[in-house]
């Protein structure tokens, strides 16, 4: 198989950039964060910092002590800053500054870093009683405001830069404490510990195999914040005098000189000032890239699509006009549907050329497995994809006359909860969390209808009683996390056919649901269906269920419609191999003791989508000529059609 | 709502036992005796050093010592100032309106330019906005508030002449010197507010924008404003408003300096002019002072939080 998939990359010609993408993380990481621009500039500023501080002597012009002109001279070929209150060259201070500034925070974080090390590793590992001390002690210490603490610490100590770098760093350790910790026990909770502590391996080994590892990058990117905070705190305590002592020069110091002067000389402070800012301002670019590249970084739409784009309506970006003319007599006419997404590699396309009708009162099944762009195509017609990362790339979504691609986000707004509406996957997540049932529902109603006030919340209660939820005024009144996984479908439900929708699109209404659950929320369905004449787009990865509700079955995989036939007669004869596959697969169809079928692999990603037959990698029935070209959809379009070469001769084989 | 109240009160017992301990036990890190120290280091009279060991029970063990300063602390006595001679808490009492109003001003300011400006970028992470947004953020973040002070002033007063320099005027005393007086304070203070807030907002707000209930939000054909201001906003909020505690704390922090560098009569001003004279009774006590002021303030954030989320006003 993976010689096939192979030998079907080779055949497409050109290569996808990025698509050998790196097996190990850290690379795959440092990759990312060398192409980001923000952080290398910081980065190569932090180098240069580094080079300047390290070559001190022979980048600076003049001895940093020496008084060797007038005071407050302004730049000029001798000194290029100018002099300072002494008369000193500030170029040449700054240059020297240069070093305390990286070396204290480097030494600041490095102290912070190994007592939070011990603390967190132990505290994390232990647990308990010794936990618990540390944390109250580090809960204590997070009660003061973390400079004033410092200045404190500072004063007592007695002024200088190492007590102020020892008062510094005792600043950063709660929160580099909590960080440790908390990594440490989310690993220590994972089984594989567990598993290891049973076979007797040593705590210390554990420790250092598995938990360094993961808490490597959260700490990389707070120590690269904190390098910048370090610097900023040794600058605050030499301003006030508690740092850097004279003659020595410190950039916060020679901020303080000139802020004695700033009657008489103003703009004396901007040197040291940038040089702060700069050097600050590079270590939070450059942890700021780190967090990109360790987490998912999103990726930036190719222009056209990102200008004009408009929030929660899915951008239309036709790469060609809309071929195919709508079905005048269907509710709901798609055709060529094509959604690409932005992606690291370039753009992909997710659903390419979906065609087909809903009549009035019809329900449509759309099935594949995950990643065959059922979710996708149904988002894509209410236009529910956020543009970016993606957009529509072609085709026409015509709904009651109207072309959904060409309306305006105003017109939009009037079809969608109205005329056309949806139920998603999750029931636990789309409902929002910081509001009433009541209050959700209500909105619905008030976008849509005249009803107001009393007579909306009557509506609403009427609604969750036609979906069979007791004491409807009761949990209008409760907040979603105080409902039940089922319960809270229902309300989905109801809002979804708040304004008696013409089409309603259900997207895996029962995934997410129990199986007893599942059940009534089907039959739930099937009667409402029939009570208010609505049609249905029922997308679901269970064709159980789709033999269940659904008039007509269309077959999805990578993308593309592979098969669209009656619901009785896909079932009955099935002629794509991928459509005899998913039936296989069915737990209904395995006798008891048997067992289960699965498809062997999984969906291709878009970007590695084969240029013959997109299925052809895991096919029972492929023949080399598959991989050779994209195949078409052949039969009778829109009503019975099957995209596979070998449609016709697997029918006969199968009647003969 | 009322037992989570009750149970954050009294869990601050604790904590404030731990504060008041580490500041009593700031005085065994100063170097040296720390009698002959406090008293003015070597020029100090030998009956000065004498009255100050008395006056600090230095003969005292170390519990007896401690017992001692924390029943003071408990009625929030901290003894009387090195220098002046004045009660601390006196001082304290007299200075902390001003710290307060200017700390408050700039977390005003703060949360209402970063909000604008995470919500614009948060709304259209990538775009223009946002580029322009995350700029000023991340600059808000690298400049010392001092430093931008020293600036302000530099242009605002010195060059332009709009705003005094430096001083405090009462607000009983003229209200219009009193806003004149407080913009540049509460400005250079501020910065580093609204860039916290904006970068913690925008990072919330994409997350909430991505999230389901958006979806169904615009799914029901919500309006931009409905979708953002009511049901993005009041989620991406709640983390916003935990670290407005943490905000306000850094706040007084930096307002310790920036108070000394417009010469305002606050608590921030005290405090440094008692850390190079070494006068602990004051140090101690207004570092106890923020850090009970930061505790209270995490308790009502607390309050506000359940306020904002459901799920833990119900429980």
């Amino acid at each position: 198989m993976n010689g096939a998939r192979a030998a079907s990359g080779a055949e497409g010609g050109k290569p996808k950039p990025g698509s050998g993408r790196s097996a190990n993380p850290f690379l795959r990481a440092l990759r990312r964060f060398v192409r980001h621009k923000a952080a290398m500039i910081g980065f190569a500023w932090i180098v240069v910092i580094m080079v300047v501080g390290i070559f001190a002597p022979l980048i600076a012009t003049h001895d940093p002590a020496a008084q060797l002109a007038e005071p407050f001279e302004g730049p000029s070929t001798a000194h290029f800053l100018g002099t300072d209150d002494l008369g000193r060259d500030v170029f040449s201070r700054l240059v020297y500054a240069s070093q305390v500034a990286l070396r204290a925070s480097f030494q600041i974080v490095g102290m912070a870093l190994v007592v939070s090390l011990v603390l967190g590793l132990v505290s994390g590992y232990a647990g308990k009683s010794v936990d618990y001390v540390t944390m109250r002690v580090v809960d204590g210490m997070s009660s003061f405001p973390p400079l004033v603490f410092a200045i404190a610490i500072a004063a007592v100590l007695g002024p200088g830069l190492g007590n102020a770098m020892l008062a510094i760093s005792v600043i950063f350790i709660p929160g580099l404490t909590r960080l440790i910790r908390g990594q440490t026990l989310a690993v220590k909770e994972e089984t594989f510990i567990e598993a290891s502590r049973a076979i007797g391996t040593k705590a210390a080994t554990i420790l250092w195999r598995r938990v360094l590892p993961n808490l490597a990058s959260p700490l990389i990117v707070q120590v690269s914040v904190l390098l910048g905070a370090a610097l900023l705190a040794e600058a605050s305590l030499s301003f006030i005098g508690l740092g850097v002592q004279p003659p020595d020069a410190s950039w916060g110091q020679m901020l303080r000189r000139s802020y004695d002067f700033i009657f008489n000389h103003p703009w004396h402070m901007l040197a040291p000032g940038i040089a702060i800012v700069l050097a600050v301002l590079a270590w939070n670019l450059v942890g700021d890239g780190l967090r990109d590249s360790m987490g998912h970084r999103s990726v930036r739409a190719p222009r056209k699509v990102r200008k004009g784009a408009r929030l929660g309506v899915t951008s239309v970006r036709r790469d060609e006009p809309a071929a195919g003319a709508p079905n005048p007599a269907a509710l709901l006419s798609v055709r060529d549907l094509r959604i690409s997404f932005a992606t690291e590699s370039g753009p992909v396309t997710v659903v390419d050329g979906v065609s087909f009708d809903v009549a009035p009162g019809e329900v449509v099944g759309l099935v594949g497995e995950s990643g065959s762009g059922k979710s996708m195509t149904s988002l894509g017609i209410m236009r529910l994809i956020p543009t970016p990362p993606g957009w529509i790339s072609g085709g026409s979504v015509t709904f009651m006359g109207k072309d959904l691609l060409s309306l305006s986000a105003a017109e939009l707004r009037r079809v969608r909860g109205k005329d056309l509406s949806m139920i998603y996957q999750d029931p636990m997540s789309s409902l929002n969390p910081a509001f009433t049932i009541g209050n959700q529902l209500v909105e619905t109603l008030t976008l849509h209808t005249d009803l107001r006030g009393k007579h909306a919340w009557n509506r609403a209660a009427e609604l969750l009683d036609m979906v069979g939820i007791a004491d409807p005024r009761v949990r209008l009144k409760q907040y979603p996390h105080e409902l039940s996984g089922g319960m809270r479908q229902r309300v989905v439900i109801a809002q979804a056919l708040a304004c008696q929708p013409k089409l309603l699109i259900a997207d895996e209404p029962t995934t997410a649901l129990d199986v007893t659950i599942q059940a009534e929320i089907l039959d739930l369905l099937r009667s409402l269906r029939r009570d208010l004449d609505m049609s249905m787009i029922f997308v679901t990865h269970d064709l159980g269920v789709v033999a269940d509700i659904c008039d007509r079955v269309i077959v999805l995989y990578a993308g593309q419609i592979v098969e669209q036939a009656p619901v009785d007669e896909l079932f009955r004869s099935p002629r794509h191999p991928y459509s005899k596959a998913l039936l296989k697969a069915m737990p209904q169809v395995a006798g008891a003791g048997e067992r289960l079928f699965a498809i062997p692999g999984v969906v291709p990603l878009p970007a590695e989508f084969p240029s013959g037959c997109r299925f052809g990698p895991r096919c029972a029935e492929r023949l080399p000529e598959c991989g050779d070209q994209p195949i078409h959809l052949g039969g009778i379009p829109l009503l019975n059609e099957v995209r596979c070469l070998r449609a016709e001769q697997l029918k006969e084989a199968q009647l003969g | 709502m009322g037992t989570l109240i009750l149970r954050r009160l009294l869990a601050i017992v604790p904590v404030m036992l731990l504060v008041s301990f580490a500041v009593f036990m700031l005085v065994a890190l100063i170097p040296g005796d720390a009698a002959t120290t406090l008293a003015g280091g070597a020029n100090a009279t030998e009956e000065r050093i004498a009255e100050i060991r008395e006056e600090y029970g230095f003969n005292e063990p170390i519990p007896v010592q401690y017992w001692e300063w924390l029943r003071g602390a408990l009625v929030l006595d901290f003894g009387n100032s090195l220098i002046d001679g004045r009660p601390v808490m006196e001082s304290i009492g007299s200075r902390f309106p001003v710290t307060m109003t200017i700390a408050c001003v700039a977390l005003g300011l703060g949360v209402v330019v970063g909000s604008a400006a995470g919500i614009v970028s948060g709304m259209r992470p990538g775009s223009l906005s946002d580029g322009l947004a995350i700029l000023g953020a991340s600059l808000g973040m690298a400049v010392p508030g001092f430093w931008l002070a020293m600036v302000l002033i530099a242009l605002f007063s010195i060059e332009l002449g709009w705003f005094p320099p430096g001083g405090f005027t009462p607000l009983t005393e003229d209200p219009v010197e009193w806003l004149r007086s407080l913009v540049l304070p509460s400005v250079s203070l501020g910065a580093l507010a609204a860039a916290t807030q904006a970068r913690q907002l925008r990072a919330s707000l994409i997350d909430v924008m991505n999230s389901a209930y958006v979806r169904t939000a615009w799914g029901k054909g919500g309006t931009p404003v409905r979708v953002v201001g009511k049901h993005a906003l009041k989620n991406a909020a709640m983390p916003a408003v935990t670290i407005l505690g943490l905000q306000l704390g850094s706040l007084i922090g930096g307002a310790v300096i920036i108070e000394q560098i417009f010469s305002v009569p606050g608590l921030g001003t005290y405090l440094l002019d008692a850390v190079l004279a070494l006068d602990l009774p004051v140090i101690q006590g207004i570092v106890v002072f923020f850090a009970l002021i930061q505790v209270i303030l995490m308790l009502l954030l607390d309050i506000s939080y359940g306020l904002l989320n459901p799920k833990v006003r119900a429980s």
